[in-house]
């Protein structure tokens, strides 16, 4: 078990190592304009230039820059924001942002998986009856429909009928209300779906069929069974939903104005903000990679059917 | 392999009937009419079959694939598919009538309990989430009322009578490290924990090889003996019929054509479709000639059957076959028959000759020393 959870620890490891690498040297390829304010760079003289790039670890050879970068990192050195928060500590801009995100997230994926497990077990256990159909239904417009229209509908009507502010305050807690919720309804669609798939799927084995036979109440088939089974594929993807809250939800927290880090990554990009470009790429992948890890380490403790190199014991046979 | 104890002397290689006084009716099916929805059509799965089953005996029901046997074995334990319901007939056993039940809670008395049921395929019938002994306990601890650490006792307890070496070990691996012979003593074992009385096999040993097979047999066969269960076999395997059963039920569309002592069966079989059956052993081939083959197809259980319904199939078959329906006609007081063969008006029609050579070949095989079954495991209906 550790040589496996090290292994894969090592894998995850590389694989973000590739990804510093790939983003770093293809911002080489931006134009270096993007390291300077618009002020700044009309200002400075060429010289002033080169020695500003120098300062900030930008200059000469690519691949002792990424040495440098790599270095910075490792002392919690992000960089600076140049022209989206001009002259910010990165490592701050994320600290104070990603406390946002990571709040409604969290809240949202708290809601999701409440209801939306429960909805899936009530559509699985009413299969091809009315709970089932309604359950489809909500599931296949928070689908279908563009989540923007919904989101609005929410955002004006709702907030108008309950006399909520519009808008997030972060010292409303109503205002926290509305948003999370919005952000819950897709993820409460995907659980219940897909719950309701691997159960009606369960249900269908042999082993469950078995256990029927056995004489064991159908609750007790139900829950130790079923649903035990059932809910195995959908914690793979757990600590990948949870880390990437961080990332934010670019639509809701700009229609609530949450100052979280959802729209930050496009808005840095638009401004040509290198740094912040390069730090957030690689907070980002960073969380989606750990979060497979995560999710591979879990998969390992509740599927005891996935053998581990060197512990796998075989059966004796007849 | 092990033998039946009145073997050692016998010259009759097929298992030696109790007979029918050995015990009395213990389960009895009455003109069960079993019918499923089908996308909006209606299929008789079984058509008034009636159905005894003595206590500690081993009955085999026997049939090609879609004669209902199956089915009717499951509507014993209220395990019918959804869309399936018993609607005629009645299954009574000890004053109820489980035809009846229709409240999860009434078959939670008998499931499992009472009446137990293993399947066919070893490999997909134990939970790969939970561990082996996990799963015997939870009947256990359900039927008996027992705590964890009295359930789990009586869980290992059930693994080595089944024959599992190093119980304590085997308890908590999973299913996936066990072998497929392993996991249906594992299945047996779950089975048997409750102390049930009757044991429907439905084809428990289809999915396993010829070797491990006699293994799964014997040990049905001791734990019969052991815990003086009844057994249903549910098999269209008639080598197992000959090895396991003291009393045969042959199913053709739904109905029980032919019933009769083992012997009375193999000896002297009455119903053109278990001539067939019989006839299609390719044990019985002649070197040289074609193998026997029954032609045709199962008729549809979607409309109504006008007459016997093998009539089409059967190259003897009578004028009135096609009319009507034959009633049963007894043989012997255990042996009766659903053919209008049997009805005084009727032509002599002589069984097939390959069927009289099984006779024969039964007859030599019995004298011979080592060879305890006429009919290979391997002979498939």
């Amino acid at each position: 078990m550790r040589a496996y959870i090290l292994k894969r620890f090592g894998e995850s490891l590389v694989t973000v190592f590739i990804v510093i690498f790939a983003v770093f040297m293809l911002m080489r390829f931006m134009p270096v304009e993007g390291y300077f304010t618009r002020e700044d760079f009309t200002e400075m003289t060429a010289e002033a230039r080169q020695v500003y790039l120098q300062s900030i670890g930008i200059s000469g050879n690519p691949f002792g820059q990424f040495g440098r970068f790599l270095s910075g990192l490792a002392v919690g050195d992000w960089g600076r924001s140049i022209t989206v928060y001009p002259k910010t500590p990165i490592a701050s801009i994320i600290a104070e942002k990603a406390g946002y995100s990571l709040a409604f997230g969290l809240s949202a994926i708290g809601i999701s998986i409440v209801f939306g497990l429960a909805l899936g077990i009530a559509m699985a256990q009413n299969k091809d009856r009315l709970v089932d159909s309604l359950g489809t239904l909500y599931v296949v417009v928070v689908r279908a429909i563009p989540s923007l229209i919904y989101l609005f509908l929410i955002q004006i009507w709702v907030s108008g009928i309950l006399g909520w502010p519009m808008v997030f305050y972060a010292d409303v807690p109503v205002s926290w209300i509305l948003p999370t919720v919005s952000m819950a309804l897709p993820g409460i669609a995907w659980y219940a779906i897909w719950l309701r798939r691997f159960m009606v799927d369960e249900e269908n084995k042999d082993y469950i069929k078995f256990a029927i036979s056995k004489g064991l109440p159908r609750k007790k088939v139900m829950t130790g069974h079923v649903l035990r089974n059932a809910a195995v594929p959908l914690v793979q993807y757990l600590p990948t939903q949870i880390l990437l809250t961080i990332a934010g939800s670019l639509i809701i927290e700009s229609m609530y104005s949450i100052p979280g880090l959802g729209g930050l990554l496009v808005y840095a990009i638009r401004q040509q903000d290198n740094p912040l470009v390069q730090a957030l790429v690689l907070l980002f992948s960073v969380l989606g990679i750990f979060g497979v890890f995560l999710g591979d380490i879990l998969m390992v403790l509740i599927d005891p059917r996935i053998k581990l190199e060197g512990t796998s014991r075989t059966g004796d046979h007849v | 392999m092990r033998q039946k104890a009145d073997h050692g002397t016998s010259p009759d290689p097929i298992a030696e009937p109790r007979g029918p006084d050995s015990g009395g009716t213990l389960l009895s099916a009455d003109n069960i009419v079993i019918r499923f929805n089908l996308r909006g059509r209606t299929l008789t799965a079984v058509r008034r079959a009636s159905l005894k089953l003595h206590a500690g005996e081993t009955l085999a029901v026997v049939g090609e694939s879609g004669s209902g046997k199956s089915v009717l074995a499951r509507s014993f334990v209220g395990m019918l598919d959804k869309n399936g319901r018993v609607d005629e007939g009645s299954i009574s056993y000890h004053g109820h009538d489980l035809a009846r039940f229709t409240a999860e809670q009434q078959w939670l008395g008998i499931r499992g309990k009472r009446i137990a049921m293993i399947f066919q395929d070893p490999m997909t019938a134990l939970n790969p989430l939970k561990t082996v002994g996990e799963q015997i306990r939870e009947a256990a601890a359900i039927h008996r009322g027992m705590d964890r650490s009295a359930s789990k006792l009586l869980a290992l307890d059930m693994l080595t009578r089944v024959g599992i070496r190093d119980p304590e070990r085997r308890y908590s691996q999973y299913p996936h490290e066990f072998s497929g012979g392993m996991r249906q003593r594992a299945v047996i074992a779950a089975a048997i924990a409750c102390g049930p009385e009757i044991l429907i096999c439905d084809e428990p040993t289809t999915a396993l090889d010829v070797t491990i097979q006699a293994q799964i047999l014997d040990l049905i066969q001791g734990l019969q003996r052991d815990l003086g269960m009844s057994v249903l076999f549910i098999t269209h395997d008639l080598g197992v019929v000959a090895r396991m059963a003291d009393r045969i039920a042959v199913m053709y569309a739904g109905q029980v054509v032919e019933e009769g002592l083992s012997r009375e069966i193999f000896y002297d079989p009455r119903h053109p479709y278990t001539w067939a059956l019989l006839a299609s052993l390719p044990q019985l081939g002649v070197k040289g000639e074609e193998l026997f083959a029954i032609r045709g197809t199962p008729p549809s259980l979607f409309g109504e059957l006008k007459g016997d319904a093998f009539a089409p199939r059967n190259p003897l078959a009578l004028r009135v076959d096609f009319e009507n329906e034959p009633p049963f006609f007894e043989v012997s007081p255990t042996h009766r028959a659903k053919t209008w063969l049997l009805d005084p008006r009727a032509p002599a029609i002589e069984q097939p000759d390959t069927v009289r050579r099984l006779k024969a070949r039964i007859a030599t095989a019995g004298h011979r020393a080592g060879v305890p079954h006429p009919i290979g495991q391997e002979a498939s209906v």
